[in-house]
């Protein structure tokens, strides 16, 4: 004997094949309560009616519409305006998947940390102009020390002769036009302007970060805890990530060409970012990028699996543990 | 002046252009043109845009089977943006559904279902569905009758199997059923995409599939076949 049922009704059959029993849900001239249905079945639940049949046939095989395993029978397959309801419910749980795409941190993430390296990327070739521009008029000028000060001085002067004035510097024979000077003028402001927003962006992935991935942000630092998780392709995919892969993530590039043509590994990807190997020596770096890499995956499973969230304890005996990499490894490898 | 030949009641080839009868008038979908033939307007179906209107363009043998049925019930997994989608409805169900079809259009990124559900809006026949092709429990109750018109378009590895098995479960007896395989998607083999190709074609008709045509896309859709069987 067979028990079938969609979202709408179910039915018993035996084994030749004949309907033996129906129980039919009237409910679905309501598109919510439809909606419901569909949830209840992509669940893997039991429809009521299927529940009532199946106390009264206890030994018939529950199957859903459309199983391979279901005999031909002639199923109580719903009337068109059922089928119409159907397809409004339809539309309604797909406009609800599409809302529920919208509150994904992944996705958010995704957007604002691309977004705030498309502006730094933007940011420093603006900053640059203004330095070289300046730095036409102003041939004596020298701001390798103070680049990022320089839109400020150049906003507060009104003419290039105060500005020079300002820098302690004389003037040259040739200077800008009034309209060229005005042109600087903006342009320095855009810097700080574009600088000021870069800033709030970072804050905002700072926090997104900290309160998606505690624990990793906690290890690696919020900015680089976001990008890793964007590489990956989100937080669910990150922490399925084994240490190797966590480790050079972000050296794609190095990695393939390293398979294909026997060229060194990459030791590091995004990874190095961080000053425990940005700030050491070149031949230990590998090393702490592999340790490192190593527990960037625990914290991140940590933060995916409802675990706890480090506690300063933990972040402190990773970086002793770098300490003594470091000590051990303080002279470079003979050649 | 190339004579115009009718493929069926709303799509007609003009030289080498296929149009379709735009079920909403006025409306470009996605940028293609439109165009007024005796006081009709068409769409033009860009065949460089939608692997079936690649299809449409270089099937020698199968022209006219190709699209459904004014009226079919059609499944159509990895619907993607509603490219080809809209020019399946123009057949299928035509302008406010006159011709009472049915067109489930299966996704899985949130970000493609959110046009189609604005499609869906435009397009009354069109039901669109979040859902993983090959988990079929999840959405399987929402093809409520087996459908006569099965379109395949997904990039994930298995692309075949997947296939198969929509078949098995969703197509009728005697219905049509096209994959559009790329061959990316599949691993990598030695002799290249031929030799996935070959493998497929023959996977396809292990499992019992009358293969009518494979048509190689090359050059409007690279590295991608299109197989249309019929069970």
């Amino acid at each position: 004997m067979w028990l079938w049922y969609d979202w709408r009704s179910a039915a018993v059959a035996d084994s030749n094949g004949n309907i033996v029993d129906v129980e039919e849900w009237d409910g679905w001239k309501d598109t919510n309560a439809v909606c419901a249905r569909m949830d209840m079945i992509a669940h893997q639940a039991i429809t009521p009616e299927a529940e009532r049949l199946s106390e009264r046939f206890p030994d018939a095989k529950v199957l859903i519409h459309g199983h391979e395993d279901l005999p031909d029978a002639d199923w109580p397959i719903p009337s068109d305006e059922a089928l119409n309801a159907l397809d409004r419910a339809a539309i309604i749980l797909s406009k609800r998947g599409v809302d529920a795409a919208a509150g994904d941190p992944d996705r958010r993430l995704e957007h604002i940390l691309k977004a705030s390296d498309e502006l730094r990327a933007s940011f420093i070739t603006i900053e640059g102009r203004l330095v070289e521009w300046v730095g036409l008029f102003l041939p004596e000028a020298r701001f390798e020390r103070d680049r990022s000060g320089l839109a400020r001085k150049v906003i507060d002067s009104s003419s290039l002769v105060e500005l020079a004035d300002i820098i302690e510097i004389g003037m040259p024979p040739v200077g800008p036009t009034e309209a060229e000077w005005n042109s600087l003028h903006d342009w320095a402001k855009s810097v700080i302007e574009i600088k000021s927003r870069l800033e709030s962006m970072e804050d905002v992935v700072r926090e997104l970060a900290t309160e998606h991935l505690p624990s990793l942000a906690g290890l690696l630092g919020p900015i680089l805890a976001a990008r890793l998780c964007v590489e990956a392709h989100g937080r669910a995919r990150l922490a399925r990530l084994p240490a190797g892969t966590m480790q050079i993530l972000g050296a794609e590039k190095a990695f393939f060409n390293h398979l294909k043509t026997g060229a060194p590994s990459p030791k590091h990807g995004h990874i190095f970012m961080h000053p425990w190997i940005s700030r050491s020596p070149r031949w230990m770096r590998g090393k702490i990028a592999r340790t490192v890499a190593a527990k960037a995956t625990i914290a991140v499973r940590c933060d995916e699996f409802g675990g706890e969230k480090w506690s300063q304890e933990a972040f402190d005996a990773v970086a002793d543990r770098v300490e003594t990499i470091r000590s051990e490894n303080s002279s470079p490898p003979k050649m | 002046m190339a004579k115009k030949r009718r493929l069926s009641w709303a799509v007609m080839v003009d030289g080498r252009a296929i149009w379709t009868l735009n079920a909403v008038p006025k409306r470009s979908q996605y940028g293609e043109s439109l165009r007024r033939f005796k006081g009709l307007e068409y769409r033009r179906w860009d065949p460089t845009r939608s692997k079936l209107g690649a299809a449409l363009s270089r099937a020698r043998q199968t022209q006219y089977e190709l699209m459904p049925q004014e009226g079919d019930t059609c499944l159509y997994l990895g619907a993607g943006h509603g490219t080809s989608l809209s020019h399946i409805h123009d057949q299928v169900c035509g302008a406010d559904n006159v011709k009472n079809g049915r067109i489930i259009a299966v996704d899985l990124s949130p970000r493609c279902l959110r046009d189609l559900v604005h499609l869906s809006t435009l397009r009354p026949g069109l039901v669109p569905v979040l859902g993983d092709a090959r988990k079929h429990s999840a959405w399987g109750v929402m093809v409520a009758r087996k459908v006569d018109w099965l379109l395949q378009d997904v990039s994930q590895a298995g692309q075949a199997e997947i296939f198969i098995n929509a078949v098995r479960r969703f197509l009728k007896p005697g219905g049509k059923g096209l994959l559009s395989l790329k061959a990316a998607s599949e691993r990598f083999s030695d002799g290249g995409e031929r030799e996935v190709f070959r493998n497929v074609r023959v996977q396809l008709e292990d499992a019992g599939l009358t293969i009518e045509e494979q048509i190689d896309l090359h050059g409007l859709e690279d590295n991608h076949c299109l197989y249309f069987i019929t069970n």
